[in-house]
């Protein structure tokens, strides 16, 4: 029982009823079946959303829309294209919230649904940014939910190829500055210049290789020097995506990644003390394979898996064993992911971890057995409340994984506002100790129960449970 | 909004007397043993800053500004006379009262370093404090609470802002648009907290800043700007330690139909004037002690568009206000509005460095030393020199 809770909990997304008590495969096993597995290809309830393409087009569309309204002499007919456009966009990222939120509540793989958080924590993009707005749901769907379980080195790849992280980190408007496009550019290109009245520098840009360097794969002490930053960058320019100002090139993947060989910069490249020959794109993704390869990145990534499920301070013995497990099955994910679930560190019984605002809110409708809220809308505003508005961290660095960061008493008592909410939605027949059971198993305290016992109603019972300290951890 | 008395009777229903003793302590802090605050106010979106201080005897001023233009001080619904080169928009009436009673100062032809015309970045490169857009995962605000210890950082937001992220002991505070708990769900769930080391005290605290700043928050979204101003000043006054505070406010991305003397940024600019005017009632004793500077990541093109609005533009404005300020001064390097002088040909050139107007506040008014602000606070930043006469010394 009390591995089942931990299970249900530290690794997964909270237990609905019956689950702790039914005759269930030990908990590991249950863990190591849903990495065995993997997860199903698309969901049903995310047939339907926008792929990548269709949100490019979209932004297409609405830069088209917004550049005639600049031309247009007066307000009127285009302002309000271009704001239907922006409402669309706000409409699509709310239909994937709620999608993401319906698939998290009614999961049977929840281990592997707080994986996708994880990674798309890691791979952080943020809606805040029009050019992506679109972008953030189809790459959770498109790069992480199909990569969960392969090798590191892919998911990186998918990850930085991908036009939503190309346009985030401005891969898209980077040149070499010995590229063909630099040396003489296309009219297009020179049209853009006198877009707006601004120049167009056209050259490199570092923000996507500096980002990763810090936050994708070796993290910001794993030795690399300004050097570094600028060769990455030049591996990698060229990587792109397709614009009305910039056509042509070759299309590569079926997301909009596209291969511009003149925005390339030419010639060998010298990465961490490891020369990469002249070549095409191939030149950055062999960078970033051996960026995938390299010790600092198995460290960096096996003390943010430690530290996401286990502790905010993970124990050395546990960040060494993933480490040690990244190293030795070339950066396999699920070979890692095994490790964590066999390590006897992650299954301490003191839960050290706080829920964070997405797993509290999602734990708390499992445990109730409601459903996600039918508007994304509702979500995105308990979010907001709670201090981490989906799919909107604000930075390429993504949400804080210690709660030191976030939780505060202001947060604490929303939760509270946040748990009475839920408990008003719940049927009278509520049993309320039998979900605080269901819930929590041998983790429910006694004098929680006790308050709930003289709880004025059923429905301050399980607005107590909900907010008791016991459901605020796993 | 109810009123506090009410509200400190619901948390005596609440919490009992323990917690309240507590809470309650800190009002009667005299403001002399009171050591300086600094509130930061971001408005997000880029405030139009020739809307809010306009450079009325530029030439061709008017026409530039078409129908944005609020017109040269004197006449009725004009703009208000600061000097004889800028005035402020009619809007901001109780600024240019504060203005000629030497407690509101106003930095022109300002912007963070970045140039680059995106919200997104130039917002980051603002309040991580350093040269660029991502160039640091923390924020200035949080590396200046770094250097005084003792202290503590609060925002008027639900998630802490990159200005105050950081290691230094910072949280957020924000009105809740749900029912405030009902009956005594509270008081029974802190008795929960009391067995929990990491959240206990935390779960108390938060019960204490109910009662300080009142849970409930009404009015729409864009006008909260006063509410949220209010509040701080509230927590401000009631916690002994708390010394960096900071507010935003969305909303100023003005493209289309911005409006002159009246429309939608008039409306803005009216409540950026009526929250100034209420954080010197609210803060009360620790006025004279406290600044509050507005900043804002740009200012906006300086010709009207074709939507009536703006675009995103570069250099702005940024208003000091505080019983701190040396008032009744427009700090300026004013590059004028030529065709030559302009940025990109039509954007008002930045001539100032906000980290500069920051590095300024934080050097005279709240002490910190200025290798620590040229080294950590705002990092590789021995070039930008602290700019001075913002406060009294």
């Amino acid at each position: 029982m009390d591995a089942a809770v931990i299970a249900r909990n530290r690794f997964g997304l909270g237990a609905r009823p019956g689950e702790l008590d039914r005759d269930q495969p030990p908990a590991r096993d249950w863990l190591l079946e849903q990495v065995q597995a993997g997860l199903s290809p698309t969901p049903p309830n995310m047939a339907t959303l926008p792929d990548s393409r269709a949100a490019a087009a979209k932004f297409e569309d609405w830069a088209l829309a917004r550049a005639r309204e600049r031309r247009a002499g007066k307000s009127g007919a285009e302002a309000d294209a271009a704001e239907q456009f922006r409402k669309s966009f706000q409409q699509d990222l709310l239909a994937e919230i709620g999608a993401r939120a319906d698939q998290q509540v009614r999961t049977e793989t929840p281990f592997l649904e707080r994986l996708v958080l994880f990674w798309s924590n890691h791979f952080a993009l943020s809606a805040d940014k029009p050019q992506v707005t679109g972008l953030v749901g189809p790459f959770e769907r498109e790069v992480i939910r199909p990569r969960l379980l392969g090798s590191f080195a892919d998911l990186l790849i998918a990850a930085e190829q991908h036009p939503a992280m190309l346009r985030f980190l401005d891969n898209a408007n980077s040149f070499g500055p010995g590229s063909e496009f630099v040396r003489d550019p296309p009219r297009r290109l020179r049209r853009l210049a006198s877009n707006n009245g601004q120049p167009l520098k056209l050259g490199l840009n570092e923000n996507l290789a500096r980002e990763i360097l810090e936050l994708h794969t070796l993290g910001v002490n794993g030795g690399y020097t300004q050097a570094d930053v600028v060769e990455l960058a030049k591996g990698i320019s060229g990587w792109t995506v397709q614009t009305r100002l910039l056509r042509g090139g070759d299309a590569v993947g079926p997301h909009g990644f596209v291969w511009f060989a003149e925005a390339h910069e030419p010639g060998d490249r010298e990465l961490l003390g490891r020369r990469y020959e002249a070549g095409g794109r191939e030149q950055g993704e062999a960078m970033l394979r051996e960026l995938a390869r390299h010790p600092a990145t198995a460290r960096f990534l096996a003390t943010k898996l430690a530290r996401h499920f286990v502790a905010d301070q993970p124990p050395a013995s546990l960040v060494a064993r993933l480490e040690q497990r990244y190293r030795a099955s070339g950066g396999e994910l699920g070979a890692v992911y095994r490790a964590l679930i066999e390590s006897p560190e992650a299954w301490q019984p003191e839960p050290r971890k706080l829920k964070r605002p997405e797993e509290f809110l999602v734990s708390a409708l499992r445990a109730t057995g409601l459903p996600a809220p039918r508007e994304g809308k509702a979500w995105v505003a308990s979010l907001s409340l709670l201090g981490q508005a989906p799919m909107r961290p604000g930075s390429p660095a993504g949400w804080p994984d210690e709660a030191s960061a976030w939780i505060g008493p202001d947060s604490l008592w929303k939760r509270m506002q946040i748990a009475e909410q839920i408990s008003e939605k719940l049927p009278a027949r509520t049993e309320p100790l039998a979900l605080a059971r269901a819930a929590l198993g041998p983790w429910l305290q006694a004098d929680t129960i006790e308050a709930m016992q003289r709880a004025e109603s059923t429905a301050q019972a399980v607005a107590i449970l909900l907010s008791s300290p016991e459901f605020q951890w796993r | 909004m109810t009123a506090l008395p009410l509200n400190r009777r619901q948390l005596l229903g609440a919490l009992g007397a323990s917690g309240l003793l507590l809470a309650w302590h800190g009002l009667g802090l005299a403001a002399s043993d009171s050591p300086r605050r600094l509130m930061v106010v971001l408005l997000r979106g880029g405030m139009d800053g020739l809307a809010a201080v306009p450079a009325y005897a530029e030439p061709g001023f008017a026409a530039l500004r078409g129908a944005l233009d609020t017109g040269a001080p004197g006449g009725e619904q004009t703009s208000l006379k600061l000097d004889g080169s800028f005035g402020l928009h009619p809007a901001l009436r109780h600024c240019a009262a504060a203005y000629q009673a030497g407690e509101l100062a106003v930095v022109h032809a300002v912007a963070p370093p970045y140039h680059g015309r995106s919200h997104f970045e130039a917002q980051d490169c603002l309040e991580n404090g350093s040269d660029r857009p991502h160039a640091s995962q923390d924020g200035w605000l949080n590396r200046s609470l770094s250097a005084l210890p003792g202290s503590e950082g609060l925002a008027i937001a639900s998630a802490l802002p990159l200005m105050l992220r950081g290691p230094a002991p910072a949280e957020t505070w924000s009105p809740s648009p749900l029912p405030e708990a009902s009956g005594d769900l509270a008081q029974r769930v802190s008795r929960l907290y009391e067995r929990d080391a990491r959240l206990g005290p935390a779960f108390r605290r938060a019960a204490d800043s109910q009662g300080l700043a009142m849970g409930r928050s009404e009015g729409r979204p864009r006008n909260r700007l006063p509410e949220s101003i209010r509040q701080a000043a509230s927590l401000m006054r009631g916690r002994d330690g708390l010394r960096l505070v900071m507010v935003e406010d969305g909303g100023w991305d003005t493209h289309a139909r911005q409006g002159g003397a009246q429309g939608a940024l008039a409306g803005k600019l009216g409540k950026l004037d009526e929250a100034l005017a209420t954080a010197k009632t609210a803060l009360g004793p620790l006025w004279p002690q406290t600044v509050i500077v507005v900043a804002t990541e740009f200012g906006r093109t300086v010709r009207v568009n074709g939507s009536g609005g703006t675009d995103h533009g570069t250099g702005g404005v940024m208003l000091l206000s505080g019983g701190a300020v040396r008032g009744g001064k427009v700090h300026a390097d004013w590059p004028g509005l030529g065709p030559s002088a302009l940025l990109d040909g039509r954007d008002l050139r930045p001539t100032t460095d906000s980290r500069a107007v920051f590095k300024g506040l934080l050097l005279a008014h709240l002490g910190l030393a200025e290798s620590v602000l040229a080294e950590r606070v705002f990092p590789n930043s021995r070039d930008i020199r602290p700019l001075e006469g913002l406060v009294h010394s």
